[in-house]
Formats: C-alpha cells, structure tokens, sequence
C-alpha cells in the first residue's frame, strides 16, 4: 500500500482564499480606473491603418499629412513585424463614422506622395462602427448568462444528491472569479478587449465548470460511499485531495500546451495569438485555483448556513433528506 | 470488456495511424494538372480571414427618406444580389449574413496577396452597387436600358415569389417562379407577351448575367406570369431572390472594411502549426513520464482526437462541410484537446488510485474506466452547452442551433464573429471526438495491452509491485 496522502485542509483556509480573490478583483477594479482599458476599435469606433514601409519614416511628418488630409488628429506609432521583418507605420484615428474608401485612397495617395521614398504600400486597414462591437458584446453577455444558467440547471439536476442548485449556483460564482482574473489579466497586460477577449472568456467559461465538476463529481461520489460518517468539511477536503493529482497534471498539460504557443508566437510576433494565448493561461490557472479553493468551500459554508437556519432555506430539507 | 484481446491494441492502433495520415494527406486523383481530391488533406483547410488574410465588408441600405421600410425579404433579396456578385468575381468561398433588425449585410472572403488579378476594394464597391435586373426580349443582352428590346426592369416588378404549379393535364406538380407586376410593368409586359407568344423568349439578365430564358406561352395581361424550368424549391426561390434582387429599393454602400493582409495571416499560421506540433510531442512526452503505460495509450488516443478533428475542418468526410478554420478556432481544437487530456489523465489517476487500494490489474482498470465516467461525461457535456450557444449565438442565422437559439437573440444581428463561430464549432467537435479516442478507444487499446505478460506489471499504471 502506498503511503497515505496528507489531507488538505482547503476548508480551514477559506477565508485566505476568499481574501486573495477579492482582493485581486478589487486591485482589477482600480486598475480599471487607473490605466483605463484598451478598448479596441470593434468597441469604441475608429480606423486603424496600418502601412509598410521601407528605410525611416518622421511619425510626426505622417501625423501632419492625416490632419492635411482628413482634419482630424491621430495616433501614429512605428512598428516592426518579427516574422518578415518588415517595418509598419499605424495610424490610429478615432472616429465614430470610420474612415471611408474614397478618403483612405487619398491619404494614401497623400502619403506615398510625401514619403515617396519608403515604398509605402497599405499593410492592413481596420474600421469599426462601435454599434458593431456593443452588439457582439452584448450578444455574449447574453451568451454567457444563457451558458451559466443552463449549467445551474444541469447540475442542479446531476448532483442533486448534493444539493444541486446551490452547487450550480457556487461553481457560477468559481467562473465568475475566473473570469474576473482573465479581465485583469487584459487590463494589467495592456491587451485590447476585442473579439479575441471575448473568445477567452468562453473557453475559460467552459474550462472551468469542467474543472468544478470534476471535484463536485467526487464529493458526490464520497458521499454515496461513505455517507453521513464524515463531517460535511471533512468530506470536501477527502475530495479536493483526491482530485488533486488530476488537478495538478491536467493544469500542467493545458497550461504548457498554450506556454508553446505564446513562447511560438512571440518569437513569429503574430502578437494577436498571444493576447489570446496569455490571458487562457490565467484563466486555467485560476480555474483549477477556484474549483479547488472556492467553489467547494462556498458550497460548505451554505450548507452550514442552511443547517442554522432551516427555516429560511428550502434547500435545507432537501440536503438533509440527501444525506441520510 | 473482459473480451478484448491483444490484437484489438494494434487493431486500434493501425486504424487510429491509418486515420491520421489520410486526414494529413488525402487521397488524391490526378487528370492531367486538375488534381481531384477523393478524400480532403489538411493543405485544404479553408483558412479563416485571420490566418489566410481576405477581405471584410459591412453593408448598409443607402435609404432614401427615414419612412423607408425595409422587411426581412428586402434582406434576403439583398443577400442574394451580393452572393450572385461573389459568385460572378468567382469568389465561391465565402460567407454572406443577413441581419434582419439591424439592416446590415456582412460579407466576408479569403484573399491571398498572390492573387494578383484580384483587387478586393474594387470587389467590395461592386458588391454594393445596385443589382440591375432587365427582362429582354430574345436572348441577346441590351447595350443598355433604353435599348427597344428591353421590356422591364427591376423597378416595374412588385414581387416575385417561389411557388408550385400543378399541370392540369398531367396533374405533375413543379416548382415555379411567380412574378407580380406593378402598373408600370403590366402594360409593356402584356405588349411584349403579346408580341411574343408562342413563338418568342423573353430572357431575364440580372448585371451580367442570364438568369432564365423562359418561352412565352401566351399573353399576360393581368401582370402575373409564371417562370417555369426546371426548378427545385431552392433554385426556384434563389431566382425569386435574385428578381426581388432586382427590384430591391436601396442602394448598399459598405459602413465598414476590413483588408486583412496575408502576411499577417501566413506568420500566424506558420506560428500555430509549429506550436501545435510542440505542444502535442510534449504533452505526450509528460503523460508518458508520469502515467507511462495509459500515458502511452493517452497519447495515441490524442492523436486521434485531433486527426478527427481536423477531418471535420478539412472536410474529410463527405457528408461534413469543409469549415473554415480561424484562430480562435484552433484555440479551440486546443481546448478540446485538453479536455481529452483531462479524460485520460481522471482515468490514468483513477486506476492508480485504485491498484493502490489492492484492486486487481483488470480489475482496476475496469473500474478506473466505470469510475471516471460520471466526472467525464458531465464536465464535457457543460463544455457541450457552451459550444452550442456559442454556435446558435454567432453562427448563420439560419442554422440548426442558430434558429434553436433565435428567440433569446433575436434582438442581436449576426455579428461580425465567425470566428467565435468557429471556436463553437471546434470544442463541439472535439468534445464528441473526446467521448470516442479519449474513452472508447484509450479504454480498448489499455485493456488488450494489459493481456500481454510484459504489460502486467502494476508499476506501468502508476501501481506499487506486490508479489500477487
């Protein structure tokens, strides 16, 4: 027999856990406030042109031609692309009507006109209506919600030996944590919040209810073998340890496989790959962090409540109904 | 399971490799230069506007006073006009989505820079030009409206609608075309039939392009006619489309363009490609090292996973439509990845744990296998969930999971996020791969292995050696 596994006591240091996560969303929320977001164009309403060029090209000469040319300011930045090399000038213009097809042909006209020398050819141009990007993005809110509440149902249905609808309701509460740590990763990080943003969000959604139920499967699991002889805080640190290894290594495989990409990625400068790469690293990470230290423990502390006070929860009737 | 034998792991196996090469290479007929493709290789995989580089154009209705309605058949008749046009520039691979609420046609296409025949812009101001649709008599296309062979023009037609017709003779039912004129037109189409009947054709052009000759079989006068041919529903209601096209009351004009380079894409490709081969070696390696023996067997089931996955995207099987591929896409062929990663490593975990609690070898992994599917199946069943909203959510509007889900947004169009569409696509895809190489075949080829005398020793599944 192999030596027995130290039990974790993830119960006992709820609080710690409770702490740290809202400590970092409140870090999240100021930071918010303090740097302000990057709001891609999709969202807020712009054009983005990007040209490539040759040789060396004044950022301010360029910024002069658009405000000639359009009459209006810009942003202008100089970049280089790490997979070919080649030199980019972006103008970022921030406009709510976007830029159209006729005045992007004179700027360019405009511009190969001044620069003539640095063989600028158009690299990619991007405009957006912001009602475009509000409409996605409310579109995935409404996604996301439907997503959380077809989950609360189903596991309200399968794990109702152990009181469904509040474990439903606390592996919601583990996602939306998650999904706060990815938000703060944008933030921090300086990432655009863009459709790639939104991507994240879905697949941490689903990663982490994966992982949530992973644990809730095996409380259930425990308590059909083992029944009411073990103490409700017992029962869940049996089965976070349990699933630990499972944890462990499942987290190590997914979090090195995207490691791959961002490390590929970086080294191609396909920088888009890596605002959504990065950002599903945290996201799996505070995922196995939230089903194992949140989600179970929420759902003991509501047990408990529940217990003091059976009148005021329905819930209470039918957990003890399930555990005997 | 007690009957699995050794050859069943190298059946598998050989299957799962057989697999895995055709869904790499193809199969591939050649006449002359013109290669056939039996059987669809990865080097087909319509790329997304993301990896391949194309071109994204959004349209609204130019109106022309705010009284202006415009109904869901205004929409799809504008629908037609701009797939007709994509298919006239011999732009076949594209995507067209209607949005009814908003009023907005989003097109967009692949482009490769090496097309130098090509130029997009010039593609998408013609795509918003608007559809002229001129009924001609004879066959032979106008110089222009004024032409005295012309006898209406889009404008003079109120509707056209698809309908069935039922022969009086031979009591055969085929689908046909109906055309409601308006005033203007009834007069100079009762003419022109007049003229014509019996005798003459009276060809229908929309731009370029000849829609349908049909004969004149007698006078119209009331201003409804019928087009008959051979049409099926969708032929007969995609040339309704196409006349609605022509009499469509707006002009479009593209609010928002996307020229997304190639260079762009090709790195972004090139990138993923490499990091998915690296990613795969070493997640095998580190099952191998920390499960060994079902590590071994996980990692072959993996490479079935994906293989079969991107079979789907390739368009391997016939009766699946190639998908185009993007970038959030492959994020989530690599989602569902670690998902089935996750499946092997609950499972591998499983049989350790219970040959540390004395179990037999067959008796731990039989019940390794019984054990971890509750957690398996309901972990990937929510991911299941998700996938379909995000493909209902942002798929075609018209689609399976897209017309479950229209009530809930209805009040949203069809936003410009394929590529969410794509990730949908994916994780569904490789969830249910999951379900098949992650538990179905793992659990065959682990079994048959543990007959041989060299697998049975209980350290190559993580167990501890007792002399039993």
């Amino acid at each position: 027999m192999a030596k027995e596994k130290k039990i974790l006591n993830v119960v006992g240091k709820r609080k710690v856990f409770y702490s740290i996560s809202c400590g970092l969303i409140a870090l999240f929320i100021i930071l918010t406030f303090v740097l302000g977001l990057n709001v891609d164009i999709m969202f807020k309403g712009g054009t983005i042109l990007t040209y490539s060029y040759t040789g060396d090209i004044d950022t301010n000469g360029v910024q002069s031609v658009v405000t000639d040319v359009l009459g209006q300011k810009s942003t202008v930045t100089k970049g280089e692309n790490t997979a070919t090399k080649q030199s980019t000038v972006k103008i970022q213009l921030s406009s709510t009507g976007g830029i159209n097809e006729v005045k992007q042909t004179e700027l360019q006209v405009a511009l190969e006109e001044k620069f003539a020398d640095n063989e600028l050819a158009l690299f990619e141009s991007s405009d957006v209506k912001a009602s475009n990007g509000l409409d996605f993005f409310l579109k995935c809110m409404v996604a996301v919600i439907f997503a959380a509440v077809v989950t609360i149902i189903y596991i309200g249905f399968r794990f109702r030996k152990i009181g469904g609808i509040s474990a439903g309701i606390f592996s919601v509460v583990a996602l939306l944590q998650d999904l706060c740590m990815v938000y703060g990763c944008f933030v921090i990080c300086r990432f655009d919040i863009n459709a790639n943003f939104m991507a994240v969000l879905l697949t941490i959604l689903g990663y982490s209810i994966n992982a949530t139920i992973i644990i809730y499967d095996r409380i259930r699991e425990n308590q059909n073998l083992k029944g009411s002889k073990l103490e409700l805080e017992e029962l869940v640190n049996l089965s976070v340890t349990q699933t630990l290894g499972r944890s462990i290594h499942t987290t190590v495989t997914t979090v090195m496989a995207m490691a791959v990409v961002c490390v590929v990625c970086t080294i191609y400068g396909v920088s888009s790959i890596i605002s959504f790469a990065f950002p599903l690293i945290i996201g799996m990470l505070a995922g196995v962090y939230s089903s194992n230290c949140i989600a179970p423990t929420l759902w003991v502390m509501w047990r408990r409540h529940a217990e003091k006070n059976p009148k005021k929860s329905k819930s209470a009737a039918s957990k003890n109904s399930g555990r005997r | 399971m007690r009957k699995i034998t050794k050859p069943v792991f190298f059946i598998v196996l050989i299957l799962i490799l057989g697999f895995a090469y055709l869904t790499y290479a193809g199969i591939h007929t050649y006449y002359g230069d013109i290669r056939h493709s039996a059987i669809k290789g990865v080097d087909e995989i319509r790329w997304g506007i993301d990896i391949q580089g194309g071109v994204n154009a959004t349209f609204e209705p130019e109106l022309e006073n705010e009284d202006q309605k415009i109904t869901e058949n205004d929409m799809d008749a504008a629908k037609a006009v701009i797939e007709q046009r994509l298919v006239s520039l011999n732009i076949t691979d594209s995507e067209v989505y209607a949005d009814y609420t908003k009023h907005r046609i989003m097109v967009s296409f692949p482009w490769q820079s090496g097309e130098e025949d090509f130029d997009p812009a010039e593609a998408i101001s013609e795509l918003g030009d608007t559809a002229q649709l001129v009924f001609v008599k004879g066959t032979t296309q106008p110089e222009n409206l004024e032409d005295e062979t012309v006898v209406l023009t889009g404008n003079d037609v109120k509707k056209a609608e698809a309908g069935q017709y039922q022969d009086q003779n031979t009591g055969e039912t085929t689908w046909v075309v109906s055309l409601e004129l308006n005033e203007s037109g009834k007069q100079a189409f009762a003419d022109a039939t007049t003229e014509l009947s019996g005798s003459g054709q009276i060809s229908i052009w929309m731009d370029e392009n000849m829609i349908s000759a049909p004969n004149v079989n007698e006078p119209i006068t009331d201003g409804k006619c019928q087009i008959s041919g051979n049409f099926t529903y969708e032929s007969a209601k995609s040339l309704a489309d196409k006349i609605n096209a022509g009499a469509l009351p707006f002009n479009l004009r593209s609010t928002s363009t996307n020229i997304i380079s190639a260079t762009l894409g090709e790195g972004a490709k090139t990138a993923m490609t490499i990091a998915g081969i690296i990613a795969f070696i070493m997640v095998a390696i580190y099952m191998i090292i920390i499960y060994r023996l079902p590590g071994f067997v996980a990692s072959i089931a993996l490479l079935g996973q994906a293989a079969g996955t991107l079979a789907c995207i390739s368009g391997f099987f016939g009766n699946i439509e190639s998908f185009t591929l993007t970038i959030p896409g492959i994020a989530g062929i690599i989602l569902a990845i670690g998902m089935g990663v996750d499946a092997n490593v609950i499972v591998s975990e499983r049989i350790k744990e219970e040959l540390n609690n004395g179990k037999t070898l067959n008796g731990a992994i039989e019940l390794g296998y019984k054990r971890a599917w509750a957690a398996v199946f309901d972990g990937n069943i929510t991911v299941v969930f998700v996938a379909i909203i995000l493909m209902g959510a942002f798929g075609p509007t018209d689609s399976v999971f897209g017309t479950l889900l229209k009530p809930l947004f209805m009040a949203f169009g069809a936003s410009t996020a394929g590529t969410i569409y794509s990730l949908g696509y994916t994780l569904l895809v490789g969830i249910v791969l999951n379900f098949f190489f992650g538990i179905f075949c793992s659990r065959l080829m682990l079994s048959s292995l543990s007959k041989f005398k060299a697998f049975k020793k209980r350290k190559l599944y993580g167990g501890v050696e007792n002399n039993g």
